[in-house]
């Protein structure tokens, strides 16, 4: 049977944020190891005890079989049955704690794993995250975890107990009769090529798999999301097709995968029915000629029956840990992005922002900005308008020094701000978006963030800035009330005055305000405009205009056009030069 | 029942009473599946059984120093062997089968049920519990279908085992008879207490996960303002607490595994004591008691079958009875549509506002109030989600658009709502939607300003494959697209679409005021001689639009174009020019 031509687990989109190499991911989990190495080495010991003492069972009988093999009645029946408690109670308690120090173990390199991904998450470089978004380190840090969570928290114990265990029974019947390890050597060839076989095929397959279930939830979760979509663009019988199509794909990946499994499972019951077969054969053969006692026989051929459970752990848990690889990459994959600047910047004097000749692409070979040349003095507003794609983003996004410039400069007073860490930056110029994040939390960590240490008296003379403190005061709890999701949900409104409220508390001299209220309800604006007036009050803005009646109330209007500025002026300016923006002015005004 | 029939050409109808009810209906669709587990469980589980008998055949041949008997042991090892591999196989695969063949069917049963609801299933049912159906419940209800299979296999099985015994050695039979219910069952009062934990673990990963979610969601932000710090710390805090939840869970798993341990120890240390007793009284020989010894150690794999049913009927209850209740929702305003399947073309008409819409024209609506324009944007269109009985239907060419079947007043009247979803997939797929052939996607992207975007869909696209934008795959509702752009793709498809009265309600809110300008003459350039109605305030589009209706409370209050009503109703300037504007105390 062949592989399904479609792989839903194939990226469709070009890689976002670095996939960490083969290299990284040996030299990371070589880290964790060392981290966590005296658990592995308790995990080791207690587990060995627990299997040893479960090897005294078939011993025993052993040893039973022998005498009454040679007619000897008097087996000592009750020693052996204290025996056989003995080592039982022993069994159970060390059982037990193997099967806890297991878990500890993987719960707390699990642990390790998601917080390092998290600290190295905080620390990417806002320019990368402008431009791979959030949705990518948002998959790693949910659906990777996930899948590592398997790897972790089964897989890595569970191999280290299989190891260990299949390790004492090959030991034990070594010991028992060395003669017997020969059936070890017969069978294995038939699990290790048959293995070998599987392990090609089968990690890549169950990926592909559980991509491909995936796939279906989300094409069902997202017909539901788009309900008034699919009903008003009659989508219906689309969707059912899709489903129909997304499951048709999914199990193709479980047939391909059932079929690998239909070649391994006679693999393995073959290799065990061998192995005994051979055991019983060789051990018979030796047994008959004296050479081995039928005691031997017996325990021998227990261990070899025992053993089938650690090899089918090992085939169980080897697959998870090759699939967890993968998303083990891409979690380390973070640590390869350098963080951008180091802290030996220049200390900026004065307060200008300067753009000059600034050139700047998302590509190689391809600019967005064709030298564009700026001032933007301390305390002035300036309005950047023109049409989508134009570059007036971009450029907001340099004066804030989110991006460096391919060529020319940006600089805040003197001082190049593409050269200064996101720490530093901050403390000067901040960019105001559309998006206005409300944290899971409450209302007071939603502010501390902006200025950690900043009293309750400060929090709320921020909210009272922004016209917010009155619906705040009027929750049960004030700002210890929970936000975000699961907690009370905030008005887009709210959420809006919330974002500026921490503008407030970060008081940075520099805003560059990007469609920051362009999704704003019509209803709310005139409070919220009311708000951002607060805000903006004594410092230097640089404003990214939708509606022209912002881009009326600014200093310095730049008409940003196909990458360069191609009108720089005041309103009234502008609009007596008759070009493109009064064209657009009297538009909007209703004048014809 | 085979693979290659799914997914099934027709899911069939669920009994959807309740959650067993269900369960029952699903078993029932897969009856010769169970047979067939069953039939190669027995196969199975009866190969496995047989080994002892082997290896105790050999142990008392080599006793008896019989090469002719230890050789038939060797071959009859592997005939067991051989048979018990294939059944394995084959039992694997039915089972396999049985599970993807109920998981899928009710896939195709929620699609099918998501697409019949439409608007109307968020507003009945939390979309999360949808999500939650189709992403964990099916597992689970899958599962209990499937094991059911086994569990008869099992069960079978023990019964020929324990009833062969108690002929064979009265004392043993009656001592593995008593056992093996009692081992089946000893597990289950730790199963509650283990569940309850294993629930607070899951809570508090949950919580875990939904703090790092949110701090990464609003990296961003913190980057850009600060407080890295105090939501690593919250988060480092959540994360200890949820490791510290799942030890406490291991804990009595940990104790659970253990009691397995000793209590089947136990049994299996009584066994060899009798055992041992029955051979020193000569009842049975050395050989027996190993085969006796095997056939114990046998018993785990049906016994843990027993253990995995009572879990999954466990699991499974909660999740049938919330599939159940997804399975039974019903739309309530077919019943209504039971007009001719006609689409009529004319006048719109609605009643209630006494708004009126030429056929052919491009009508422009100011409401004031988002919520007020959203409510009467879907009334156009008939078979409003928020309809209310009795409220009277807008009217087209005269038909009531209530009384029509919902696919014919949908093809009549297309409302985009404020909030239109962009469905992921390629942008070609995104375009695939019923349309009446006559505007290329081409000139529909063009009409919205599109181009902007098609650059940045380029660049998304995998390095050395093709170069088409339409290739490029937009992510769940568009996301990777700013909030604009995201409008412009949503109107360039419903342009597409091409319907006969296209109803589009606030298309341009997030676009910039260069590129909403050319929108608005691309639209009425593409939409020459077709029915159009947008629901603006903003100047740029009003400016552009045929004629303005003005409805503030509901009611028209007042007709004319742009330029004339700006001059002479202060009302309606106030509402479209934000200057000097009253207050809404004052306009009401």
């Amino acid at each position: 049977m062949k592989r399904p031509e479609y792989d839903p687990a194939a990226p469709q989109e070009a890689a976002r944020l670095p996939v960490a190499g083969p290299a990284t991911v040996k030299s990371y989990l070589k880290t964790l190891f060392r981290r966590h190495r005296a658990a592995f080495g308790w995990l080791t010991a207690v587990n060995a005890i627990a299997a040893l003492s479960g090897m005294v069972g078939p011993w025993l009988l052993g040893t039973v079989v022998e005498k009454l093999s040679v007619g000897e009645h008097d087996v000592n029946l009750p020693y052996v049955v204290l025996g056989f408690l003995v080592a039982l109670a022993v069994q159970t308690v060390f059982v037990r704690i193997t099967r806890l120090r297991g878990a500890v173990l993987g719960e707390e390199m699990l642990a390790d794993l998601r917080e390092d991904f998290l600290v190295r998450s905080v620390a990417l470089p806002p320019g990368v995250l402008e431009r791979a978004g959030t949705g990518d380190l948002l998959s790693r840090i949910t659906t990777d975890v996930d899948r590592l969570s398997h790897a972790m928290r089964d897989a890595v114990p569970q191999l280290t107990i299989a190891v260990v265990w299949a390790g004492l029974l090959i030991g034990a019947l070594v010991v028992t009769a060395p003669e017997l390890a020969v059936a070890i050597v017969i069978a294995a060839p038939i699990l290790i090529i048959g293995g070998r076989w599987y392990f090609r095929r089968a990690p890549s397959a169950y990926r592909s798999e559980a991509a491909g279930y995936a796939a279906v939830a989300s094409a069902l979760a997202e017909t539901v999301d788009a309900g008034r979509t699919v009903e008003s663009h009659r989508l219906g019988a689309r969707r059912i097709k899709l489903g129909d199509t997304r499951i048709g794909q999914w199990v193709a990946w479980e047939r391909y995968t059932l079929f690998l499994r239909m070649i391994l499972f006679p693999v393995i019951n073959m290799t065990h029915a061998v192995a005994l077969a051979a055991v019983l054969m060789v051990g018979g053969a030796l047994s008959i000629q004296g050479w081995i006692t039928v005691g031997a026989l017996t325990t021998g051929a227990l261990y070899i029956q025992m053993l089938v459970e650690p090899v089918n752990m090992m085939i169980r848990w080897y697959d998870e840990l090759q699939v967890a690889q993968v998303s083990l990459a891409r979690l380390v994959g973070v640590r390869e992005i350098e963080a951008a600047a180091n802290g030996d910047e220049d200390e900026p004097e004065g307060r200008t922002v300067l753009a000059d000749e600034v050139r700047f692409g998302y590509l190689e070979g391809r600019d967005v900005l064709h030298g564009v040349t700026l001032t933007v003095e301390p305390g002035a507003r300036v309005a950047l308008v023109g049409p989508s794609g134009a570059g007036k983003s971009t450029l907001g996004r340099l004066l804030a020094g989110i991006y460096s410039p391919r060529a020319g400069d940006v600089t805040l007073g003197g001082a190049a701000l593409g050269k200064m860490s996101a720490e530093q930056v901050r403390t000067h110029v901040a960019l105001v978006n559309q998006e206005h994040h409300v944290f899971v939390g409450t209302m007071r960590d939603n502010l501390l963030l902006a200025r950690p240490g900043a009293t309750d008296a400060e929090l709320w003379d921020a909210l009272r800035s922004v016209d917010a403190h009155a619906w705040v005061a009027g929750f049960e709890h004030g700002l210890d009330t929970e936000v975000g999701s699961g907690g009370t949900t905030l008005t887009p409104a709210q959420a809006q005055q919330v974002a500026l409220a921490r503008l407030v508390l970060a008081d940075p001299h520099t805003l560059v305000l990007d469609e920051a209220t362009s999704l704003m309800d019509p209803r709310a604006a005139r409070n919220l405009e009311r708000s951002l007036a607060g805000v903006l009050e004594g410092r230097t803005v640089v404003a990214i205009a939708h509606r022209l009646h912002t881009a009326h109330d600014a200093d310095v209007i730049a008409v940003v056009e196909d990458g360069r500025i191609v009108e720089l002026g005041g309103h009234d300016d502008l609009v007596d030069a008759n070009g493109p923006y009064a064209a657009l002015w009297h538009s909007w005004h209703g004048d014809r | 029942m085979s693979l290659r029939l799914v997914p099934f050409a027709d899911p069939g109808v669920p009994d959807t009473r309740s959650g067993l009810r269900l369960i029952l209906w699903l078993e029932h669709q897969q009856l010769r599946g169970q047979l067939a587990a069953v039939g190669w469980g027995l196969l199975y589980f009866g190969g496995i059984a047989a080994s002892p008998v082997a290896v105790g055949l050999a142990v008392q041949a080599v006793i008896d120093k019989s090469w002719s008997r230890l050789m038939l042991a060797g071959g009859l090892l592997l005939v067991f062997g051989a048979a018990k591999s294939a059944a394995d196989s084959y039992f694997h695969r039915a089972v396999v089968t049985n599970w993807i063949s109920t998981a899928s069917r009710l896939q195709q049963l929620l699609f099918r049920k998501a697409s019949e609801l439409g608007s109307l299933l968020t507003r009945r049912i939390a979309a999360g519990e949808v999500v939650a159906v189709s992403s964990g419940d099916v597992e689970k209800i899958g599962w209990f279908v499937e094991v059911l299979g086994r569990f008869a296999a099992a069960l079978l099985t023990c019964f020929t085992v324990v009833v062969g015994l108690l002929f064979y050695e009265p004392q043993l039979g009656l001592v593995v008879a008593v056992a093996v219910p009692v081992l089946a069952f000893s597990i289950l009062p730790l199963m509650g207490p283990a569940e309850r934990r294993a629930d607070a673990q899951r809570a508090k990963g949950g919580r875990a996960t939904e703090l790092a979610a949110d701090t990464v969601a609003g990296l961003r932000v913190l980057r850009g303002i600060g407080g890295e710090q105090l939501f690593l710390d919250r988060y480092r805090a959540a994360s200890q607490e949820y490791r510290a939840s799942a030890v406490h869970s291991a804990r009595m798993w940990s104790l659970i595994a253990a009691l397995q341990v000793l209590f089947f120890g136990l049994f299996l240390v009584v066994v060899v004591w009798l055992g041992v007793r029955l051979v020193v009284a000569g009842r049975i020989s050395v050989g027996e008691l190993v085969t006796t010894y095997g056939f114990i150690t046998f018993m785990l794999v049906p016994l843990h079958t027993f253990e995995e049913t009572a879990s999954a009927f466990i699991f499974s209850k909660v999740s049938a009875r919330r599939a159940a209740r997804v399975l039974s929702l019903q739309r309530m305003d077919e019943t209504r549509g039971t007009g001719a399947a006609q689409v009529p073309e004319g006048d719109l008409v609605d009643p209630v506002s006494g708004l009126e819409v030429p056929a052919g024209s491009f009508t422009a609506v100011v409401c004031g109030n988002p919520d007020a324009g959203g409510r009467l944007a879907d009334h156009l269109g008939g078979h409003s989600p928020e309809a209310e009985p009795g409220d009277a239907s807008a009217m087209l060419d005269g038909v009531a658009l209530d009384d029509l079947p919902l696919e014919s007043a949908r093809t009549a009247v297309l409302v985009q709502d404020k909030d239109p979803v962009l469905l992921s997939g390629t942008v070609r797929e995104l375009f695939d939607v019923p349309s009446s052939g006559a505007v290329t996607v081409e000139r529909a992207l063009e009409a919205a300003q599109c181009a902007d975007i098609l650059d940045v869909l380029r660049q998304s696209l995998p390095a050395g494959g093709p170069d088409d934008p339409m290739d490029a795959v937009l992510t769940e509702r568009g996301r990777s697209l700013s909030g604009g752009q995201r409008q412009r793709v949503a109107l360039a498809r419903s342009l597409y679409v091409d319907p006969a009265v296209l109803v589009l309600d606030e298309p341009t809110s997030a676009v910039d005021a260069h590129t909403e300008a050319r929108i608005a003459d691309g639209l009425r350039a593409l939409r020459a001689g077709r029915t159009t109605v947008v629901f603006t305030s903003s100047p740029l589009m009003l400016d552009r639009a045929d004629r303005v209706v003005f409805v503030p409370d509901g009611r028209v209050a007042a007709v004319g174009v742009h330029h004339e009503l700006v001059h002479t109703d202060r009302h309606y300037r106030a509402v479209v020019t934000r200057e000097d504007e009253p207050t809404f105390e004052e306009s009401a």
